[in-house]
């Protein structure tokens, strides 16, 4: 037992650790992380297996890495307690019976005589000690005075408070990955949706993007009621920077889109010789309507993409949600005779057109010649609006931790602890007094402060 | 004036006092060192005065693009000089630092750099983008100093030298860490909470800034408890302020991110 304690008290121990983690960290930004394993296969080949094997590929999920993590928190842990108790003596115990020679040996450190009494060079040497804000403990024995000034004693904790900080942030990492839930929820406007793990639901009331005049996004607004019970508690606008947060759960704005599955579609017909506009007519994706004209007796819309783009196999896919590039599979007839089957394109009208003519069997040809051409005029879809449900109850800890860690740095930096010794014994009629001081943060600054405080004392009343 | 007047009468300034640190570090006169930091001052305010009308001008940070953050970064590590170097015992930083910072003007300036301020993408519009960045950027200035004078250190001569370059980065690392500390990794994480629900995702920017606080943090444990000084320490900076370097461009051009709006 005691072996692994002291095993786990070695700063060596932290700096090997430190070091490991580094280096683990660095690999795990070179190889992409939590990719499918075709991915892995495409670009590391027979690699792929064995970096799968070492968890190379979810480094920072991986067992060992949090192994590390682990170690490096119990090391933190053991190093802080072990230093505590000399720090504390150091701090707040009482004064040590420290002899003058030792006393005077310090550095910074003094000898000096003063013509006084016993009492009142103490009285004048306290006086003085105070006015530089010193906290003082004393102890007589033995015909010998003793004084322990000590300030900004705090400072000896500076890195212990940060070490306790770092355990505060990694015991909430912890219970954020243990007790964090979160959740996409994709709401269409007008639809609620149950939070998982809560008890109330979410309802989207609106979805709006806000443009720039020159067209680049502003922003994403969802208005969204919080719906408890069946009645709706309170209406927010979350937008992205704007979390709402009910009850331990946020909600953010994560992505959104269009629900392009039933797609009001407008198409326009226009037959050759026939008067501009042609005839429109108004359809939902996947729907076959009668038309009910000369020329075209029915029309279908067979599929609909909001960006076309022809993908591997020559399939059409549709690269994104956004309508950057809408397209319908269109069919229509005349009777039994197909007059017209293509895909027709929102942004480019004559692109579509071109598949309306030739002869054979092709797409888009009508046999006997009719040209009949289909233009899609208008597509709408309702918006949806994808915001993440989270709970995660280890993030205050994480924010107790950060603040331990910013106080400790700046006590660690910038509130150096001094100490000043003084042993005041009567001889002849004469004080001797020797001082010592020690402020390992700020030798430089404590050297002067301390030696105008023995001037002091020295110069006659 | 514009902005871009002004900017460029920085970059002027700015080579002019290196012009001057580096003629006096050769013709061995201290005492035109002082005219170099003089200069430097004087570039820092035209400096300013560029990167508070491009604030008005766009009504947001002067830190959403390459070619802001650049000049922020550059204006941040003269500003660095300007209170680290006045004393004359720091003086050597002068040069050193200067050939960085017209190194990053020069940079910022390059055609390679889009220069338009473009407005906000949605992730962007918080007052966190203030704190998160010019604190991050101001704790890099600093270990931009601890890397000079570890490079000082390591060229120096006498041991008078290498112990004054050996203290100067320390106190350098002692400015740098905390602020590092709180504008990289606390204000990130508070944002990145805010933005994104999380506050930590293993995103490559992340994981970096964590490495560099890990070298720091290296750095004091290795000096402090073990007593590690001078050389090794010295190399420990260096790495350090290389891993600060490639969290801010590295990660940006060569590992993809979520952090990919710079």
């Amino acid at each position: 037992m005691r072996s692994v304690w002291r095993f786990f008290s070695s700063v060596r121990l932290a700096i090997v650790l430190i070091i490991l983690i580094t280096l683990a960290s660095i690999v795990g930004t070179l190889i992409p992380q939590g990719r499918g394993a075709a991915q892995y296969a495409a670009r590391y080949g027979g690699l792929a297996g064995p970096l799968a094997a070492l968890q190379l590929t979810n480094l920072y999920r991986s067992g060992w890495y949090l192994a590390l993590l682990l170690l490096l928190a119990v090391n933190i842990l053991v190093c802080t307690v072990s230093r505590l108790g000399p720090k504390r003596r150091r701090a707040f115990g009482p004064a040590p019976g420290t002899e003058a020679e030792a006393v005077a040996a310090m550095r910074p450190g003094a000898r000096l005589r003063l013509p006084h009494p016993l009492a009142a060079a103490k009285d004048r040497i306290v006086a003085e000690l105070e006015g530089q804000r010193y906290r003082l403990a004393e102890s007589a024995k033995d015909g010998k005075i003793r004084i322990l000034a000590r300030k900004r004693r705090l400072g000896w904790f500076g890195s212990d408070i940060v070490h306790l900080g770092l355990l505060v942030i990694i015991a909430g990492g912890v219970a954020s990955g243990l007790l964090g839930r979160r959740a996409d929820l994709a709401l269409i406007e007008g639809r609620t949706a149950a939070v998982p793990h809560a008890s109330f639901a979410v309802r989207l009331d609106a979805f709006e993007t806000e443009y720039y005049p020159g067209g680049a996004v502003k922003d994403w607004k969802s208005t969204v009621t919080v719906v408890e019970g069946g009645a709706p508690v309170l209406t927010r606008v979350v937008e992205v920077n704007h979390p709402l947060t009910y009850r331990g759960v946020s909600f953010y704005q994560q992505r959104y889109g269009w629900d392009w599955s039933g797609a009001r579609l407008v198409l326009e017909l226009r037959t050759p010789g026939g008067q501009a506009p042609g005839r429109t007519i108004s359809l939902k994706a996947g729907e076959t309507v009668e038309v009910g004209s000369t020329d075209v007796t029915r029309i279908a819309v067979r599929r609909f993409v909001p960006d076309f783009v022809i993908g591997d196999g020559n399939r059409v896919q549709s690269r994104s949600n956004a309508p950057d590039n809408p397209a319908a599979l269109v069919e229509a007839w005349k009777g039994e005779e197909r007059v017209f089957a293509g895909w027709v394109f929102a942004k480019f009208p004559d692109f579509g057109q071109g598949h309306g003519a030739g002869p054979g069997g092709k797409p888009g040809e009508g046999p006997g010649g009719s040209k009949l051409s289909v233009a899609l005029k208008d597509y709408a879809a309702a918006p949806f609006s994808v915001l993440e449900a989270a709970s995660d109850p280890g993030a205050n800890l994480i924010w107790l931790g950060c603040a331990l860690v910013m106080a400790g740095l700046f006590l660690a930096f910038y509130w150096p602890p001094r100490e000043i010794r003084v042993v005041l014994e009567e001889a002849a009629g004469r004080v001797e007094l020797a001082a010592g001081g020690h402020a390992p943060k700020s030798r430089e600054a404590f050297r002067s402060e301390f030696e105008a405080i023995i001037e002091t004392i020295r110069r006659p009343a | 004036m514009t902005e871009s007047t002004l900017f460029t009468i920085a970059f002027a300034l700015y080579a002019a006092a290196l012009a001057v640190y580096f003629a006096s570090l050769f013709a061995r006169r201290e005492g035109r060192a002082g005219a170099g930091l003089a200069l430097a001052v004087l570039g820092l305010c035209a400096h300013t005065a560029a990167l508070v009308l491009r604030t008005v001008a766009s009504g947001h940070a002067p830190f959403t693009n390459m070619y802001e953050s650049l000049s922020f970064l550059s204006w941040a590590i003269v500003l660095a000089l300007v209170i680290f170097g006045r004393r004359p015992r720091a003086s050597r930083l002068g040069p050193y630092l200067m050939l960085i910072v017209v190194a990053l003007v020069a940079l910022a300036s390059s055609p390679l750099m889009p220069k338009d301020a473009m407005p906000l993408v949605p992730a962007l519009q918080s007052y966190w983008l203030w704190l998160h960045v010019s604190v991050t950027l101001l704790g890099e200035a600093f270990f931009a100093v601890a890397f000079v004078a570890s490079l000082l250190y390591l060229a120096a001569d006498t041991d008078e030298k290498r112990e004054r370059f050996d203290a100067l980065a320390y106190r350098a690392v002692a400015v740098g860490f905390p602020l590092f500390t709180l504008g990289g990794l606390v204000f990130g994480m508070v944002w990145a909470y805010r933005a994104w629900g999380r506050y930590w995702g293993w995103d490559p920017k992340e994981v970096w800034s964590l490495i560099t606080w890990f070298v720091f943090a290296l750095y004091l444990h290795t000096r402090i408890v073990m007593g590690w000084k001078g050389r090794r320490s010295a190399w420990i900076a260096i790495a350090g302020f290389l891993a600060a370097l490639f969290t801010y461009f590295g990660v940006n051009y060569l590992l993809a991110g979520l952090h990919s709006y710079i």
